[in-house]
């Protein structure tokens, strides 16, 4: 039974292992500027991969750039906290869901191609509210 | 007369709780796009920022916008420090190989460099097909030429990890034909490097 379950785990793991794969790059970075996924806490050196669900987080003098693999490009200012809380993405077809969760600081958005899938494929969430992205250049900030 | 200092104060602290804003900007290619507002404080909104040069506060249920006037220092700095955009190159092939045409070539030596400017690059190699035969078919062969076309690089002096295949199949015909047409400028690889 126990085998069975964890080769029922292992395999789901496995089948699971595409959705894991890299969706953006940090570019550059500058002071404090890390990318949090789950208890980890890594560096935000240029070349890192982005998962879906990590966080990106930067002190007073912090700022991270990255793409993502849809072409959308974010430029993260000092003191922030964003998370990239679903991003799916079919290359072959140029669409997908985005949604991206700004809890503090301040977010700058060039949108790529999930943006114009889909009307509000791609979302952007503040403490309080929640923006569709309709393709295009612009700056949520969510001051502490 | 005490009561104006505590009321500006309070104003400018309920100014601050206030939070979230937004700033519709025009797009690099001079166009611009639309924010929908839908939501705020948890309740359905139905609103559309579409000016642009305009700040929007956000958290209201009719969100109205502003002309944004001189953009503040910190804005300038988020913009300056925005990725590059992608930069694409097309590569032809001589019908029926992986070797570059002559034209191409040359290419190969800009993609290199442009590579080689790029912190924390990566790179998208997308093939695509003509539209003769089936569109799946064409997914499936426009992603093997890909892929073949990631080893060919891969030998020329371009790192393997920066490199992911993509199969557009038919979906991007640089000359629109109808369906079944032969076309050689169809039948391309094109790389981008992010």
């Amino acid at each position: 039974m126990l085998g069975r379950i964890s080769t029922v785990l292992g395999l789901a793991s496995l089948l699971a292992s595409p959705a894991w794969a890299e969706i953006a790059r940090v570019k550059s970075s500058v002071g404090a500027a890390a990318i949090e996924r789950g208890t980890a806490r890594l560096p935000a050196r240029p070349g890192l991969q982005l998962n879906p669900g990590d966080r990106l987080v930067t002190g007073k003098d912090g700022r991270i750039s990255l793409s993502f693999i849809d072409n959308t490009r974010f430029s993260v200012g000092p003191n922030s906290r964003i998370a990239v809380n679903e991003f799916s993405y079919d290359r072959t077809r140029q669409s997908g869901t985005f949604v991206t969760q700004v809890d503090r600081g301040s977010l700058g958005v060039v949108s790529g191609h999930i943006a114009k899938s889909g009307k509000d494929a791609m979302k952007v969430r503040t403490p309080n509210s929640l923006l569709g992205v309709r393709g295009t250049r612009f700056i949520v900030e969510v001051p502490k | 007369m005490i009561k104006w200092p505590i009321a500006a104060a309070l104003a400018l602290l309920l100014g601050g709780c206030a939070g979230s804003s937004l700033l519709l900007l025009p797009d690099e290619a001079g166009g611009h796009g639309a924010v929908a507002v839908l939501e705020s404080n948890g309740k359905p909104v139905d609103a559309v920022v579409s000016q642009a040069d305009s700040r929007t506060r956000l958290g209201t249920t009719n969100p109205t916008s502003r002309p944004a006037g001189q953009l503040k220092p910190d804005e300038i700095a988020l913009l300056s420090a925005m990725p590059a955009p992608p930069r694409n190159y097309v590569l032809y092939f001589i019908e029926g190989t992986t070797d570059l045409t002559a034209e191409s070539r040359p290419v190969l030596e800009e993609i290199k460099a442009e590579i080689a400017r790029r912190p924390g690059v990566d790179v998208e190699v997308t093939g695509h097909s003509d539209t003769v035969g089936k569109a799946d078919d064409n997914d499936a062969l426009s992603l093997r030429r890909a892929e073949q076309i990631v080893g060919v690089l891969s030998t020329v002096g371009i790192d393997r990890s920066l490199m992911t295949a993509v199969g557009r199949g038919e979906r991007e015909l640089r000359v629109p034909t109808m369906d079944n047409v032969e076309n050689p400028l169809n039948r391309r690889v094109e790389v981008l490097v992010r």
